[in-house]
């Protein structure tokens, strides 16, 4: 008899990083049917590119670097699909070869590849295209809501027209409720908040995630444009706010490692993106808000730690016996 | 109802978990032949009394306490003939010495035990030597001597035994059972222990998926002074001394000490369940509840005598179910490694589960993602994530600069851990590791 000798645990909850990325994949499906539906066939197209490049890109750069193939994690072909949601829906081509390409290999891969790179890769190649690529990267076109042999016509976010003029945004009510269905223009993914909710509830209810990062900063940026003198509903709504919150703030690489940490990082989060919305000379904050709190995510986590079990009691104990 | 930090809720899949066995009564098995492990347990080994050729009856010394505070004597569990005293490799790396012996079925046992006694009968301080020549060591794994737990040191003082009846282990039903089963035995044990220390406060804790047992000990503590059953969140490791301490009293064993530092002392239900025996009746410590499950036929738990081969057991549980690839002595979650079914159950095995080739494959591991689970499930508060880089590249002193040493090896982390890392296996090493640096240290 051969048996196998292990120290224990012998029994593993049976969540792997694979299915991880899978539960976030089927997450954001409701997100590219909305975007799909909202913006056409080029949209569905332009993620595809952005999917296939993100996993040729891993799949090329370890061969060359010979190191062991990871693409079977899944979570190149996620950050391919939310570097896509992220495009403008009549984006060139290129541009989400470049976008994907550039988060595979220059911010996963060169930095030790998963779970070693320090900025959310997606949210990295958004920052450069935006950077490298203004004018494509802002403009946007009205939605074509399923009929899919329109001309398309194009449009502003709202956070562009608010933010040109400078005054506080407010949205009215039907187009408050036009934001939350995402019959507006914008990139592919962001447009529907109903289904980021969505995808937010899948992802609680299967514990990918838990409620820390995500309510934090909703709640921040709310309180915060209230400071500012806008209205919070409408700075919810609007932008990539609720997009950042659930599925890019949430990256579990770049984001702190504790619950605390959690959540002063989402209200980092929060607070940023309406100073940068109110003062910042481009329209979405959303971005830099994540990058610059995932910078900041290896300090939070040096001096946020949980407190060890009998450890640092003592000194406390000692004083409250004598 | 408080609890402590962290910890998680283990598989109900597998096996169906402690369903198999949860409700089934405890059977006796006795079989053909023993083999007594006399190095098995906490401190020296005991010292072989018996050989070669020797009739001895159940409940008879087979070995003397090795020396120091810490030894015990060990007693024949069967009646027969010892067919040899010999050293064979054990659980452990190195062997141990053995006392083998083929029973004759007449189960005769040494003269003075069927006597029950009056509790007022008994005074004080003769309970704990009874506790010592019983050769009563802890049941719910540590095996640690238990006349030694009780031996408050000179200075420190006792207020309150907690008997620890959570059995947060997946598969085990042992204690579920003994609770269910012989609830007063249980608590005279407790009584017992708390006439010994004269403590006032005695606590007897279980966790809230164990309706039955909780009934059965509340009905059997009724009325009794200064004993209250507690009931506990189901929360793995709840068990654990330290997390159990925390959730009962509301103190925190300070790091690197023992429980009596916060006037505590806790034990499980079975020893104490033994100790009512050894004191009430005479009866040395030569039995206990075994949870059989996992891949077997049918699942049981069975009362066996000490040293009983594990493929014995399994064999009255009919066989394995299909080829096994791994048994554990102990739960799923830190059970010891069998290296084959020839080797004796002890005192301290609390369950043998037999795992299928399928089961006993772990996954390759994977790079951390970072994803903080094993913090939010560490009952220690530690950092798993970063330890592990120490452990892996071998820095004592990283190590110990990220506590390894109040790692409680409970496995939760590596339980959750996505990218399958063996996180508890390269903490267990490190300590190990640094005890032997202990021990190094103090030699030269």
């Amino acid at each position: 008899m051969s048996l196998r000798i292990s120290t224990a645990p012998h029994i593993r909850k049976g969540v792997t990083t694979q299915k991880v990325m899978l539960h976030v994949l089927i997450a954001l499906v409701p997100c590219v049917i909305a975007g799909i539906y909202r913006f056409g066939f080029g949209a569905a197209l332009l993620l595809a590119i952005s999917m296939c490049t993100a996993m040729l890109a891993e799949l090329i750069f370890q061969k060359l670097a010979k190191k062991p193939v990871t693409t079977n994690d899944l979570s190149a072909l996620l950050t391919g699909l939310i570097v896509g949601l992220n495009l403008p829906p009549q984006a060139p081509w290129w541009l989400a070869v470049v976008g994907s390409a550039f988060a595979i290999i220059l911010v996963k891969q060169l930095f030790g590849g998963i779970g070693d790179n320090f900025m959310n890769p997606a949210m990295a190649a958004r920052a450069v295209l935006l950077a490298s690529w203004p004018v494509h990267m802002t403009k946007f076109i009205a939605p074509i809501n399923g009929n899919f042999g329109a001309d398309v016509i194009s449009g502003a976010t709202q956070l562009t027209a608010i933010n040109s003029v400078n005054s506080p945004l407010t949205l009215s009510g039907a187009d408050l409720f036009n934001h939350f269905t995402g019959n507006i223009p914008g990139a592919i993914g962001e447009v529907s908040k109903a289904m980021i909710v969505l995808g937010l509830v899948y992802l609680l209810l299967t514990r990918v995630i838990t409620w820390h990062i995500p309510v934090t900063m909703v709640a921040s940026a709310a309180l915060m444009s209230l400071i500012l003198g806008g209205d919070p509903l409408s700075n919810i709504v609007s932008g990539g706010l609720l997009f950042g919150a659930v599925y890019m703030a949430t990256d579990y690489t770049t984001s702190p490692m504790t619950k605390k940490g959690q959540v002063i990082f989402g209200a980092g989060c929060g607070i940023f993106v309406c100073i940068i919305r109110k003062y910042g000379a481009y329209p979405e904050g959303v971005t830099y808000a994540i990058l610059f709190m995932n910078c900041l995510t290896p300090l939070l986590d040096k001096f946020i730690r949980p407190r060890v079990y009998g450890a640092e009691k003592k000194q406390k104990e000692a004083k409250a016996d004598a | 109802m408080s609890s402590f930090r962290g910890g998680i809720h283990p598989m109900k899949r597998q096996h169906g978990g402690k369903r198999p066995t949860r409700d089934l009564p405890i059977r006796e098995f006795i079989s053909d032949s023993v083999c007594i492990p006399l190095g098995a347990r906490q401190g020296p080994p005991s010292v072989p009394c018996v050989k070669k050729g020797d009739a001895v009856k159940v409940g008879q010394p087979i070995a003397l306490p090795g020396p120091g505070p810490l030894g015990l004597p060990v007693h024949a569990s069967i009646s027969g003939k010892v067919t040899d005293v010999v050293r064979m490799a054990y659980t452990g790396d190195t062997p141990v010495m053995c006392v083998l012996i083929e029973n004759d079925f007449h189960n005769t046992w040494i003269d003075g035990i069927y006597g029950q006694r009056e509790f007022s009968a008994i005074t004080p301080e003769s309970i704990i030597p009874a506790i010592r020549d019983a050769g009563i060591c802890g049941m719910g794994g540590a095996s640690f001597p238990t006349h030694v737990k009780l031996s408050i040191p000179e200075g420190a003082r006792c207020d309150i035994i907690i008997i620890n009846g959570t059995e947060c282990e997946t598969f085990l039903t042992a204690d579920d059972r003994l609770m269910r089963e012989t609830p007063m035995r249980i608590v005279n044990g407790l009584r017992l222990v708390m006439r010994a220390l004269s403590v006032s406060r005695g606590v007897i804790a279980i966790e809230d998926n164990k309706p039955e047992a909780l009934k059965s000990i509340l009905a059997a503590s009724a009325n009794l002074p200064g004993i209250e059953v507690k009931k506990l969140r189901t929360s793995y490791p709840q068990g654990g001394e330290k997390q159990l301490i925390l959730t009962v009293t509301g103190r925190e064993v300070p790091s690197g000490k023992l429980p009596v530092a916060v006037n505590a002392v806790v034990l499980n239900v079975a020893t104490s369940a033994a100790i009512a025996d050894a004191v009430l009746q005479g009866k040395p410590l030569i039995e206990r509840v075994t949870t059989i499950a996992g891949c077997v036929k049918t699942p049981a738990n069975l009362l066996l005598r000490n040293g009983t081969i594990i493929g014995d057991a399994i064999g009255e549980c009919g066989g394995y179910a299909k080829t096994p690839g791994k048994i554990a002595l102990g739960g799923g979650m830190t059970g010891i490694c069998a290296p084959n079914d020839q080797v004796p159950m002890t005192i301290s095995t609390s369950g043998i589960v037999v795992y299928d080739e399928e089961e006993a494959q772990s996954l390759d591991e994977q790079p951390c993602i970072r994803c903080g689970k094993c913090v939010g499930a560490c009952p220690s508060g530690l950092r798993p994530y970063i330890l592990k880089h120490y452990c892996d590249e071998g820095d004592l002193i990283g190590a110990q600069s990220e506590h390894v040493l109040d790692c409680i090896v409970c496995g939760s982390c590596s339980y959750e851990c996505p990218a399958q890392r063996w996180l508890t296996a390269s903490f267990k090493n490190m300590k190990d590791k640094l005890a032997l640096a202990a021990k190094g240290g103090n030699g030269k």
